[in-house]
């Protein structure tokens, strides 16, 4: 079984280097001069982050006690965690109502085929198409940032959630369907309270996705810290990009430490022991994880 | 109100390949059916083929029972929402009958509380399933058919992980629906608790299917251990 397991992943390998060499067209020493040149762009041009995009801006003039508040980096990232929020939300509420209609283990196939090829059309779109549809639609600002996340967030999400409904132990499935429930009321009252801490694990993953495609819609004029993002890459002002970049980091750490701490609510391990704050960053001296108790 | 609950005509049951001889037989109301056999015959496919859950390879079966409501089913995984609390899974068999209306809210909870107090479980009503130990998610699975209160129940190796104290106490939960004139039919490997409670005894051996009573089981039994 191994032996089998090493031939598949020597075999896929080979194969990917292969395609590699295709595609650089046998010029391996191009990837000497792009590091290189990274390093140099990096030392020269990027390093050491310009601050100041946390620090007021000089027009309009600060009207607020706590200064940070009016600088660059702060109205970006907030402008962008709201689009990111109500789009994620937006999202979630039309996958929720699409992908229990895409299950196969939930509806036939004449339901679940057409729902499913509306959301591969939604998700075959990137955000950053959707948002540039929107920009020519309705103009530029963060509101065609939000319709280009919520259009991508119900393809993305849906798909996501419709196989983890398809996957689940069909047991709760089977006992409601024998017992006469609607498809509706399996949907809403075993299937979906059975996947919470999938849902919950998807949801607050999709924000963090959309927080870091925030950025990048930002570039076609749909709001958010993408905006600033592009005006400083304009103007070669790396230093202050870079800055933004390390912002744009910490708040997805962030996130990533909340969606742990609230899935423990959802599932058997936070039952046993919910994580605190300090043991999300620092591991305890002799606490073994799961991995090693298990050896 | 009909009589027989379940008529199965020429039944064949299995995936691919038959599993046993076409099956021929009804069952009336009160009755507890105990279907035995050793593990992969066929068991669970026959509870699963008369709960339309699978297509059968030949003949038909047929449910006189209510259509929402009217047949009670109990996994062998118990099907119960691991996520959800002890009450919101009660209330799914409570539930299932009611139209609504403003009162149904409060006369389902009432529901609930009546059928987990049968189990000795209402006083983790709110907790969620997964926190429970295997005794007591079966007693959950056992309040949710009988805040449903089907005419026919279906389950799957129910009683099986229980000891004896247990299993007398699932089983005398379920009784009064039973004296109401529900039937059960339970498929069992635990031979001790089978013969205790059934009238009935259906057996899956060799890919031959017998209908018996318990006192003729037994007598099979027993002449098959003496030759």
């Amino acid at each position: 079984m191994k032996i089998r397991l090493f031939v598949i992943i020597g075999a896929l390998s080979l194969l990917a280097f292969s395609l590699l060499s295709d595609l650089a067209d046998g010029d391996w020493g191009r990837f000497g001069g792009g590091l290189s040149n990274l390093v140099v762009f990096f030392t020269e041009s990027m390093w050491p982050p310009d601050w100041s995009v946390l620090q007021p801006r000089t027009y309009p003039a600060c009207e607020s006690t706590v200064e940070i508040t009016c600088s660059i980096g702060y109205i970006g990232m907030v402008e962008t965690l709201k689009i990111a929020f109500v789009s994620t939300i937006l999202g979630f509420l039309g996958a929720i109502l699409l992908s229990p209609l895409a299950a196969r283990n939930l509806q036939s196939i004449w339901i679940s085929i057409p729902v499913r090829i509306l959301l591969s059309a939604v998700r075959s779109l990137p955000s950053l198409i959707w948002a540039i549809l929107f920009v020519i639609v309705i103009g530029f600002g963060p509101l065609s940032g939000v319709l280009a996340m919520t259009f991508y967030t119900v393809g993305y999400l849906g798909k996501l959630q419709y196989e983890t409904f398809e996957g689940m132990n069909s047991g709760p499935i089977e006992a409601g369907r024998a017992m006469g429930l609607s498809s509706r009321a399996i949907a809403t009252n075993i299937v979906i309270p059975e996947n919470s801490n999938h849902l919950l694990s998807q949801l607050i993953f999709m924000f963090e996705y959309n927080v870091r495609h925030g950025t990048v819609i930002g570039i076609v004029g749909a709001g958010g810290i993408g905006y600033y993002i592009t005006n400083y890459l304009k103007f070669l002002q790396y230093e202050k990009v870079f800055a933004l970049l390390i912002l744009i980091f910490v708040v997805v750490i962030i996130i990533d430490l909340i969606s742990f701490f609230a899935r423990s609510f959802v599932n058997e391990q936070g039952d046993v022991r919910r994580p605190t704050w300090m043991n999300l960053l620092l591991k305890k001296t002799g606490e073994k994880s799961p991995a090693d108790a298990a050896k | 109100m009909e009589d027989t609950l379940l008529s199965i005509s020429n039944l064949v049951i299995g995936y691919d390949e038959p599993l046993c001889d076409p099956i021929t037989l009804t069952v009336g109301r009160g009755e507890i059916v105990a279907v035995l056999g050793p593990s992969g015959i066929g068991k669970t496919t026959l509870l699963r083929t008369v709960a339309n859950l699978v297509m059968p390879l030949g003949g038909r079966s047929e449910l006189h029972v209510e259509p929402a409501g009217g047949l009670g089913y109990i996994p062998q995984n118990l099907g119960l929402v691991r996520h959800a609390t002890v009450a919101h899974n009660v209330a799914l068999g409570a539930g299932v009958r009611m139209k609504w209306s403003f009162g149904m809210y409060a006369e389902r909870r009432e529901r609930v509380m009546e059928a987990l107090a049968a189990v000795g479980m209402d006083h983790k009503a709110s907790e969620p399933v997964r926190r429970l130990s295997g005794g007591q998610k079966r007693r959950v699975a056992t309040a949710r058919t009988l805040a449903q209160q089907p005419q026919l129940i279906l389950a799957d190796e129910f009683l099986s992980e229980l000891d004896d104290s247990n299993a007398t106490a699932v089983m005398e939960a379920v009784f009064p629906l039973l004296t109401k004139g529900s039937s059960l039919i339970m498929v069992e490997h635990h031979e001790g608790h089978a013969l205790k409670y059934a009238t009935r005894i259906w057996e899956l051996l060799d890919g031959r299917f017998s209908d018996l009573s318990v006192e003729a089981w037994k007598e099979r039994q027993q002449g098959g251990e003496t030759e």
